[in-house]
């Protein structure tokens, strides 16, 4: 999902993501008095100007005026994006999205699958109201395609699958089941920063970030390595703070580190989630997308025996491993059926159409066609792209991050950030954003270091071309600082590079 | 309602006794008190199960006996967790399910007072250390389960012609069954199939502005517009409760409310609770014919002063006022005069005005014009009117979740339009749903004539049925169902004894929406769905036909008894 650019609307040293809605110290946030009595924009942790919240429009509450400024705030980059598309023919010289994590490599693919005839079913049961859970016959098929991809020692069962329409609402949904107002999940950080807002709008829930490093030290073994004492460390560190820590979330393969973790390490995370009697939350959206064979990357579901499998929820969609973040299809596998029951519940708000199901259903199913074409082709096309975008950055002498996972490098460009704050990397973003390429940053992911990137590489050739076509004829003579130039298309350039020089 | 074959797993070096110390002794006691509770209707599920349900009589003491029972433990319940939590009003819960797969409660019925959800427990250690979900969870899945009980039950049981002439037959969910063969051949038609690069893709959020550009031209045609509508006014997610959820959350704060003239769409009862806290209102009409009200149910600006300043004492912030137009579940369409004096007495007190106008297409009688607010040449607050519409109920296909919002206000657009993420539609679904829109000319010389045409005669068929069994309705010739009177079967005319008669058209495998669910403020009524094809709604119709006269045998029995003891 796009990855929201955000201004730097906490302070850095703040552990904890902002309540969106109300303030985080209701125990039972259901109850409407409470919450009635309540100032709203009180205790709003570094959320801009309350003025601007509590004066302006008269039409929306309090709330509304919040999720608006939020909205604004979140939407700037891709809404800048919208109004300039790049596009081949109408608009060559508009803007290029690095920033979307989404697959564009195997559209032809997918449309050709799509277009197939067994796709076109139409019946009177697919037409009126659903079981709210998913279409049995969709749930059924998850089950089975989950026992396969994932690895799973024993069958998946059907009854265990909620269908929803995206991982967005799959987030809002069991925030909202498993958390109260104001109680949080923890969060190893650079993580998909979307997700504040997933569990906020509706949910009131936050997070508490583990934050992670790039350097290597002590018992890291890699770059931002989480470890069981940074879990502990920033559950004590919110408790201290007053805050509940109901769950935490892992992203599996990782965004936006491209990372997977080990089954050892995973085995290690749920442990201690036991040990706290936390919920996991394991989203797994990227799972089919590791395009190197030697990453090795196993499913929470593969694994012998779950430490606490009524606290494992575990998240798979289409969007990313099947490239159609816009059909809205998500899933919930979890053995708890009161959780299973509980986001069900919402699912009437977070449905989608019978007819899709019934593709869906038609999709998973057709083993051959995933493993003969679609999956070989995608990771040759993902691989091919990463070779490509990682060639250029080693040329460049730009270090970056990305084991074989997902659709992006986690690039690092603090080198041009002469003071290394998120001001001066705000900055930059905006820059690459005025020379017409759309990338996401480090704050955006709550990264803690200023100066990290994420550029997502799964694009059409001729786009990752055009973003990166060098400006200068001889490539290997470039200063290092000149670097942002290669994101920018050749006739922008020129304009561009006298503005750029100055402040590094 | 399945059973876990296990314990749960109860985490290790955790004993009872240490639980225990973590909780207030009236946590612990609720805990008891749930799990109690559980373990009674379990028992009840058993004793059905074992085929007592057969044995009507036996049946019926049963579930007499399970109401007082349920009823004692939810005032315990309610006793703990005051004391548990203070403050928490709860009442006896009022399970009853109903159209858009939505639920509905009664006013004022708190959702923690439900059957709770910590079911299939085998083990009383597990009951204390299984409570996995947030108390908002656990409402949450509590009012589902006991609101979809009997849904779920339809589900699994359906009449089928062939293969389950026993099943339920659904007259409760408010679904349009009767042109599923038009809106089929229509859905397979070449036009309908399209795959983009764009459809696959992130969507923005208002919706597609393909789709969005149709909404705006369908709801000029069909609204009667007099300008054109724009684009940049609608907002697209799916289905009108998330649209209604939406507006909640941005239009009010947790606490605030909503006006409605009830008897109402319960539907938005359950929506506006569920995520957005907000409260709803009732404005209590009444079936009575008095000089002022000259037709029953009558909603007048007198009545909505008088709720509004009610409101107002009791402290309540007021935000708006919610209006189904045609109206459900009475299938009555307000005037255009009487719409403005609403919309001026909403801008008096600058309050918003939601109006549903989900049922617009289905008017099919041919002597009623409705007048959508869209129609309107000067809306008396167009910043402050919201209109919702969706395909869900005038085509029939309530499986594509699919609502609209169109709203002059563009901030309210914009800021609805953040819960997109939310509450999006898959791009093959819009692209279907342009395509369908779109046909303006298969919408007005084939499918508008032929639906109108079936409902009438489905309607006609009913009506001749409640004539001549002497029941009083309520129809006006618009929406899929009749508001029925079945007051004259209840003694006492009590919203128990409504559930009762609720609970023997179920035990007669005919679903149902009672009144209460409407917040409906007289007991008896009943909302009974036509919009079914003929052989099914005959047999519907058998069915509710036994039942009453069952009732009725009953009734003449208790009254005999009544008279002997006198």
């Amino acid at each position: 999902m796009f990855t929201l650019p955000q201004k730097n609307f906490r302070a850095p040293t703040t552990c904890l993501g902002p309540t969106c809605m109300q303030d985080m110290d209701s125990s039972h946030g259901d109850d409407l008095e409470g919450e009635c009595s309540r100032k709203v924009d009180q205790k709003l942790p570094g959320v801009g100007d309350p003025a601007m919240l509590s004066s302006g429009t008269s039409y929306l509450s309090s709330r509304g005026r919040m999720i608006k400024w939020f909205w604004d705030l979140a939407e700037e980059g891709y809404r800048t994006y919208h109004m300039d598309e790049y596009d081949e023919d109408k608009n060559p010289s508009g803007i290029i999205n690095f920033g979307t994590s989404e697959n564009k490599l195997c559209f032809d693919l997918l449309s050709r699958r799509l277009s197939q005839s067994d796709m076109q079913w139409v019946e009177p049961s697919l037409l009126q109201y659903p079981d709210w859970r998913g279409h049995l016959f969709l749930r059924e098929e998850i089950a089975k395609f989950l026992t396969f991809y994932c690895k799973s020692p024993v069958p998946l069962r059907p009854e265990n699958v909620v269908v929803l329409n995206g991982g967005a609402s799959l987030f809002s949904a069991l925030a909202t089941v498993l958390c109260e107002v104001g109680e949080a999940f923890l969060i190893p950080t650079p993580y998909y920063g979307a997700i504040t807002q997933h569990v906020c709008l509706y949910g009131n829930v936050r997070l508490a970030y583990v934050y992670l490093d790039s350097e290597v030290t002590g018992l890291d073994t890699r770059p931002f390595q989480l470890t069981v004492e940074k879990l502990e460390m920033a559950l004590r560190e919110a408790y201290s703070e007053g805050v509940k820590v109901k769950g935490v979330i892992l992203i599996n393969p990782q965004n936006p580190l491209g990372d997977v973790y080990s089954p050892e390490e995973l085995q290690e995370y749920l442990v201690f989630a036991k040990r706290h009697k936390l919920h996991v939350i394991v989203d797994e959206v990227y799972m089919l997308s590791v395009f190197e064979e030697s990453v090795g990357y196993r499913s929470v579901l593969s694994l012998e025996r779950l430490p606490d499998p009524q606290r494992t929820h575990v998240m798979w969609a289409t969007s990313k491993d099947f490239g159609m973040s816009g059909l809205r299809f998500a899933t919930l596998y979890t053995e708890n059926q009161d959780v299973a029951t509980a986001v069900a519940s919402l699912c009437r708000y977070h449905g989608l159409s019978g007819l899709v199901q019934y593709q869906m259903a038609q999709l998973l199913r057709d083993r051959d066609w995933i493993n003969q074409v679609y999956l070989p082709e995608n990771h040759a096309r993902l691989k091919a792209a990463h070779t490509y975008v990682s060639e250029e950055l080693r040329a460049l002498g730009i270090p970056f991050l990305s084991r074989g996972a997902g659709f992006f490098i986690w690039v690092d460009l603090r080198k041009y950030l002469p003071k290394g704050t998120f001001e001066e990397e705000m900055l930059l973003w905006r820059r690459f954003l005025d020379n017409k390429v759309l990338l996401s940053f480090g704050k955006a992911f709550e990264c803690k270091e200023p100066g990290w990137f994420r550029f997502v590489f799964s694009d059409q050739a001729h786009r990752l071309r055009l973003g990166e076509q060098p400006t200068f004829p001889a490539q290997s003579s470039l200063q290092p600082s000149l670097w942002p130039l290669l994101f920018v298309p050749t006739h922008h350039a020129i304009g561009a590079s006298r503005p750029l020089a100055s402040p590094f | 309602m399945s059973h876990r074959s296990d314990t749960l797993p109860v985490p290790s070096g955790q004993t009872r006794s240490q639980v225990l110390r973590d909780q207030s002794i009236y946590t612990q006691l609720l805990e008891v008190a749930r799990h109690v509770q559980q373990t009674v209707r379990e028992h009840f599920v058993q004793l059905n199960r074992q085929g007592l349900l057969q044995e009507r009589r036996h049946t019926q003491a049963i579930r007499e006996q399970e109401a007082l029972l349920s009823h004692l433990l939810c005032q315990m319940i309610n006793l703990l967790q005051s004391g548990a939590t203070s403050g928490l009003q709860l009442q006896v819960p009022l399970p009853s399910e109903d159209s858009r797969g939505d639920v509905r409660y009664g006013q004022g019925t708190q959702l923690s007072g439900q059957l709770d959800p910590v079911p299939q427990l085998s083990d009383c250690e597990a009951a204390f250390v299984s409570r996995d979900l947030s108390n908002r969870g656990t409402d949450i899945s509590a009012l589902y389960q006991s609101s979809f009980q009997d849904y779920n039950a339809y589900q699994k049981d359906k009449y089928h012609k062939d293969k389950n002439t026993l099943g339920f037959i659904n007259l409760g969910t408010s679904e349009n069954k009767l042109c599923i063969d038009l809106m089929a051949e229509r859905l397979q038609e070449s036009d309908m199939n399209c795959v983009e690069e764009a459809l696959l893709q992130y969507p923005d959020w208002r919706g597609q502005p393909f789709l969005r550009e149709e909404v705006a031209r369908f709801l000029t045609y069909y609204c009667r517009a007099p300008a054109r509508l724009d684009p940049e006014n609608v907002v697209v997610l799916n289905g009108c409760c998330s649209v209604f959820s939406a507006l909640a959350m941005v239009l009010c704060d947790p606490g605030e409310a909503f006006l409605v003239p009830t008897p109402f769409y319960g539907g938005f009862a359950f929506s506006s609770r569920l995520y957005a806290k907000v409260q709803l209102i009732p404005v209590h009409l009444e079936s009575e014919i008095t000089v002022i009200h000259t037709y029953p149910f009558q909603l007048t600006v007198d009545k909505l002063e008088e709720a509004l300043l009610k409101a107002r004492l009791e402290g309540k912030n007021v935000r708006g006022l919610v209006l189904t137009n045609p109206q459900n579940p009475l299938g009555d369409i307000y005037s255009p005069d009487a719409l403005m004096k609403y919309l001026e007495f909403a801008k008096r007190h600058d309050l918003h005005v939601i109006v549903d106008e989900i049922y617009m297409l289905s008017v099919f009688d041919e002597s009623i014009t409705f007048h959508s607010v869209l129609s309107m040449t000067s809306l008396p607050d167009r910043s402050r009117t919201h209109v919702i519409w969706g395909t869900s109920k005038d085509f029939g296909i309530s499986g594509f979740r699919f609502g609209a919002l169109y709203t002059h206000n563009k901030e309210v657009a914009s800021v609805v339009s953040a819960f997109g993420y939310l509450h999006s539609i898959s791009g093959i679904t819009q692209h279907k749903l342009c395509q369908l829109l779109q046909n303006t000319e298969w919408i007005d010389k084939v499918y508008l004539p032929t639906n109108r045409f079936r409902l009438r005669e489905a309607h006609k068929y009913v009506t001749a049925k409640l004539k001549a069994l002497e029941i009083p309705f309520h129809n006006r010739g618009s929406g899929l169902y009749v508001w029925i009177n079945l007051k004259k079967y209840l003694d006492p005319c009590t919203f128990e004894e409504e559930q009762l008669l609720y609970r023997r058209f179920l035990d007669h495998k005919l679903l149902l929406s009672c009144g209460k669910a409407y917040m409906c403020k007289e007991p008896g009524w009943f909302r009974l769905i036509f919009a079914d094809e003929l052989p099914r709604l005959k047999l519907a119709m058998r069915r509710f036909c036994e039942v009453l006269e069952e009732q009725k045998q009953d009734l003449i029995v208790k009254q005999l008894e009544d008279a002997m003891r006198e």
